[in-house]
């Protein structure tokens, strides 16, 4: 069987992945709760790797789980915490549990996280990672042994349109469709004006790309992502509307603003999807979804 | 050049406290220009054991630290005062020490700094770390800037999404390597190239410890091969 949510893509029509974040603990109920609230509405739902560099529960795992649920799971895989044996053998451990795509990114460092004194690996890194793959679904491991049975990933990659200066992540881009990335999940973004050039860039090669939301809940997570999340910018403009919007009703304008991107983002054909990153809100992501007329 | 950076004092007096006889051997080379094996510093330690009420038979800033034959030689002349020392310090890096374990097989040796790594003097006392010694150098394919060492993540292909004007998002101190890589690749004309190849990841067996080179081995199977041929 091959990736529903690949299918879903060349379909031509508009998919939407949210994210589920394991927890830090075995206590599961809460993320169980949040996917059966997902279930029916996205077409995938990327499981985050120790994201932020803070320990939790393994993305492989949850994407068990997911799947488990009679959902699509993609697999983020970060390159900080295993060296090249630890990759592809989870790879191979994840295509026999039935996972069919795979996020290929190199992870934030580990002095992000809550075990700075770690060893961080980057034994490789993305664009290397991709190729991993590639290599895997071709039957052959990294030292280019033979494997008995190959993988049979949809594998995708990153890309952080507000990057500065935008050129060298621009190339890295090239490197990364060259590699064999098929689609992109994109750091959030917000002023869609400037992401549509993104696009034109994007377009010229073949492949899929999501563009990536986060739900503002404040004008000081606003003001929060500007100065301390390298590659998200949140214009001025936006911030000023939620500061402008009546008492207790700032999140309900972040979610306004997440579904009208998500609007303007479908009808102008910009891209081929979103991807909603809620961060601990995952119950709203259907709200927003029935906001923008995708449910 | 080895960077070193000087222990904590307290904890060395504390660690050294069973020894009563000390002598103190700097280096005149790495360790003296990062102010932490010269003759100034082996004084100062001098002072210090000394007012903690132990001997200082002596002190010498050696040549070549981390040449042990060297060493050995100059070593010659303090006979008398090695003979009566408990523990040698050593005042330069990891391997200045360990060359004086070799010369004292039978005696204690500590180290009296901490050895951080392969330096670039950018100022007087100010060191930056540009090369880590991979044994697999990459800087022909980079622009002669090393991601290995400048990139935190050692990444061989571009940036990742964290750049943020130019800076790394570890550090707004620390400008990201791939800005940097990509800015010489411009200049010199050879971008293209630069977004077309991928750097295969690195084989970290050119890096297994301990490594040992022999340099001399090669000439004399070459010179020897020679001799042969006449
Ligand atoms: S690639 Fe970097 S770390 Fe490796 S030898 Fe060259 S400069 Fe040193
Ligand atoms: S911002 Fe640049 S230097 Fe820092 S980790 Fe990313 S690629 Fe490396």
């Amino acid at each position: 069987m091959s990736s529903s949510f690949r299918e879903a893509l060349e379909s031509g029509k508009f998919v939407v992945t949210a994210e589920a974040g394991p927890p830090k603990g075995t206590d599961i109920s809460t993320l169980l709760h949040d996917l059966d609230l997902l279930k029916g509405r996205v077409d995938a739902i990327n499981v985050t790797d120790n994201q932020s560099a803070v320990m939790r529960i393994c993305s492989l795992a949850i994407c068990k789980i997911v799947l488990d649920k009679g959902m699509e799971p993609i697999l983020q895989m970060t390159c900080r915490d295993r060296n090249r044996i630890g990759l592809q053998s989870d790879l191979l451990g994840a295509d026999v549990l039935g996972i069919k795509n795979v996020l290929c990114m190199t992870g934030d460092h580990v002095l992000a996280g809550d075990h700075k004194g770690a060893k961080p690996v980057y034994d490789v890194e993305s664009v290397q990672l991709l190729k991993v793959v590639d290599g895997l679904n071709n039957g052959k491991d990294m030292s280019g042994n033979e494997l008995k049975g190959a993988t049979h990933f949809f594998q995708g990659a990153v890309v952080t349109p507000e990057a500065t200066p935008p050129e060298p992540q621009m190339l890295k881009f090239q490197k990364k469709v060259a590699a064999g990335a098929r689609f992109f999940q994109t750091q959030a973004i917000y002023d869609i004006d400037k992401f549509k050039e993104f696009m034109v860039f994007a377009r010229k090669f073949p492949v899929k790309v999501l563009a990536g939301l986060v739900i503002l809940k404040s004008a000081g997570m606003a003001n929060f992502l500007n100065a301390n999340v390298p590659g998200i910018r949140v214009p001025q403009e936006l911030i000023d509307e939620i500061r402008g919007a009546e008492k207790g009703k700032a999140l309900e304008t972040g979610m306004n603003i997440a579904a009208r991107h998500i609007r303007r983002l479908k009808e102008e054909k910009i891209c081929d999807g979103v991807h909603i990153m809620a961060i601990g809100m995952e119950d709203k992501v259907p709200v927003i979804m029935e906001k923008a007329g995708l449910l | 050049m080895i960077i070193t950076k000087k222990k904590d004092r307290k904890k060395l007096l504390e660690s050294t406290g069973r020894y009563n006889r000390f002598f103190l051997l700097g280096c005149s080379e790495c360790a003296t220009l990062c102010g932490t094996g010269g003759q100034e510093q082996i004084d100062e330690l001098k002072k210090e054991l000394e007012e903690s009420g132990k001997t200082v038979t002596g002190g010498f800033v050696a040549k070549t630290g981390c040449q042990a034959l060297g060493t050995k030689v100059e070593l010659k002349q303090f006979k008398e005062a090695l003979d009566n020392t408990d523990c040698v310090i050593v005042m330069s890096c990891g391997a200045g020490t360990q060359s004086a374990v070799e010369i004292f097989p039978e005696k204690a040796v500590y180290p009296s700094n901490d050895s951080l790594f392969l330096g670039n003097m950018t100022r007087l006392q100010m060191f930056d770390e540009r090369c880590s010694l991979c044994g697999e150098c990459v800087l022909d394919l980079t622009g002669g800037v090393c991601p290995v060492t400048a990139c935190p993540k050692g990444i061989l292909n571009g940036p990742c999404g964290g750049t943020k004007d130019g800076h790394c998002e570890i550090s707004a101190e620390i400008p990201c390597a791939w800005v940097r890589i990509y800015d010489r690749m411009n200049k010199l004309g050879r971008l293209e190239e630069f977004g077309q190849t991928t750097l295969a990841a690195k084989d970290w067996s050119a890096s297994i410890k301990p490594r040992k080179l022999n340099v001399r081995e090669q000439k004399d199977k070459k010179s020897g091969g020679e001799e042969k041929k006449k």
